[in-house]
């Protein structure tokens, strides 16, 4: 029996063709608003992960710590869970970094002894551990170690735009609901309206002996496919939009290769699929109190 | 008439239809109608023709009474029952009541889509039935393309494609002219012939003054049968 209701429901959809386009149409701005404010958000989160990555503590040691205990310290820190690699920075290093950093105006150090830089060590932190509570409270045990100086990690950098990305991500899930919410709003809209317009053929429909499912199931496809074809082209739009700004910020050296990136393909196959659903499930509800026989 | 034609497809008891707030349309209804008769139901307009055929595709319920169809109590018809009941009875209406949009073809292949038949053997019943009615000719036209007797007779076509066991007509040739409602009476008694069972609400003195068939008269909602 699905043939013939997905033949009427086609049928129909050719029939009513610019309320039906108008009606996908307003699904696709309302996907396409939520698409893109996840788009925004996972790219702030790649962001946090790449500075996050880069940010590693650093531990910068006292400058009366025997040569001698450099190994231990090295070792002490490798085994601290969720470190991935330890690098030595003694104090030449650091002059050479300083001086490659001032580049011409490097002559400012001549003179200058490298011991008034303390040594340390920058620590890696795999990928799992990389979380600003994980990272402070590393930190703060380190901190306590008698050879140790101090530990810089860019706490408020990289806590502010963890707070951020927090708070972002409230913003996406409630729109996301809201969003979802208007798009199955206005096509059960259409829906009731169509119900209302096609009032005498309904009736018909249950005078020659029509089913409840008979009538209801034409519409409820029609609700699906607008929601499937209204998110597909608000994927369409912000993928396309994303090869336009990814070329674009390309051309930033200041960005430092942060680059931009689209939305994992199957998250945007779910969203196309939750509002096809919610599309037909509403319909569906709204249908199921409409009809009387 | 045979043992089999004595069977009653139609019972009515003590049935009564009142309307809020005060409004009799039937009053103490007693009706029995056997398998395959043809009965003129007639009455002034306003007498509760309309309300009676209404009561038996249950497009309403009585106030009070019970009717019986094809030995079945109608107030125990659940909802989900109700469309089957439904295709037991082709009901014609004076208006016509087919979907302007839709071909002739798609008209009478709509009461047999809704029993769940498919393509090949849509068309081929659609086809044999719209040649019954003469319009062979005209089955890929639309509704406002057709005459009105030409609409009637696709409204009779539709309401009998599934082999209904009963044809309810309401005024069915209300809107035509003397030949065009003889050919409409004519596709009925064929039917008739063939064992369906007719019922054919008319205040249309022509169409019963040969007194063949058994006439009831209503009259302000009460029921006088012979």
């Amino acid at each position: 029996m699905i043939n013939p209701y997905i033949k009427r429901a086609f049928s129909d959809l050719k029939r009513n063709l610019m309320t039906q386009m108008m009606t996908t149409a307003v699904v696709a701005l309302s996907v396409l608003i939520f698409i893109f404010f996840y788009f925004i958000y996972l790219n702030l989160q790649h962001v946090a992960e790449i500075f996050g990555a880069e940010l590693g503590p650093v531990v910068f040691l006292k400058k009366d710590v025997p040569a001698g205990r450099i190994p231990d310290i090295y070792q002490k820190l490798i085994k601290l869970p969720g470190v991935e690699a330890v690098n030595y920075v003694s104090p030449e290093d650091a002059m050479n970094r300083l001086k490659t950093f001032l580049k011409d105006e490097k002559d400012v150090l001549e003179g200058v002894d490298p011991d008034f830089l303390p040594p340390s060590f920058e620590l890696k932190i795999t990928p799992a551990f990389r979380d600003i509570g994980n990272i402070s409270s590393m930190a703060g045990r380190i901190d306590k170690w008698p050879e140790v100086y101090s530990v810089r990690y860019g706490q408020e950098w990289i806590g502010g735009l963890e707070a951020f990305i927090r708070v972002f991500r409230i913003i996406v899930v409630i729109s996301a609901f809201f969003l979802l919410l208007t798009a199955a709003f206005v096509v059960s809209s259409t829906i009731r309206l169509a119900l209302y317009a096609r009032k005498e053929e309904i009736e018909i429909l249950h005078l020659v002996g029509a089913t409840r499912m008979f009538i209801q199931t034409p519409f409820i496809i029609q609700a699906f496919s607008q929601g499937l074809v209204g998110s597909s082209m608000a994927a369409g739009i912000v993928f396309f939009c994303y090869l336009y700004i990814k070329n674009i910020v390309a051309q930033f050296t200041l960005l430092g290769g942060i680059g931009l990136y689209f939305l994992p393909w199957p998250h945007i196959v779910s969203i196309i699929a939750i509002s096809a659903c919610v599309c037909a499930v509403w319909t569906a509800f709204v249908i199921r109190k409409s009809l009387v026989q | 008439m045979t043992n089999l034609n004595k069977i009653a497809i139609i019972n009515m008891e003590g049935v009564s239809k009142r309307y809020l707030p005060d409004t009799l349309a039937l009053y103490d209804v007693h009706l029995h109608i056997t398998k395959g008769e043809f009965v003129f139901l007639t009455g002034p307009s306003g007498s509760g023709k309309t309300t009676l055929l209404r009561l038996l595709f249950c497009a309403e319920k009585p106030s009070v009474g019970e009717i019986w169809l094809d030995g079945m109590a109608l107030s125990s018809i659940t909802p989900s029952q109700l469309p089957y009941l439904r295709r037991k009875i082709g009901v014609v209406f004076q208006d016509f009541k087919l979907l302007e949009r839709h071909s002739v073809f798609e008209n009478v292949a709509l009461s047999l889509e809704v029993t769940g038949l498919t393509g090949g053997h849509i068309e081929k019943r659609v086809k044999q039935i719209i040649e019954r009615v003469g319009l062979g000719d005209k089955i890929k036209r639309f509704p406002p393309q057709l005459s009105e007797g030409e609409r009637q007779r696709v409204a009779i076509a539709r309401a009998v494609a599934n082999r209904p066991q009963i044809i309810l007509a309401d005024e069915p040739t209300g809107n035509l002219d003397r030949p065009r409602a003889k050919e409409v009476l004519s596709i009925l008694e064929e039917l008739n012939a063939e064992g369906t069972t007719i019922i054919c609400a008319t205040h249309d003195e022509r169409l019963y003054e040969r007194g063949y068939k058994r006439t009831l008269r209503l009259y302000d909602g009460i029921l006088n049968s012979p």
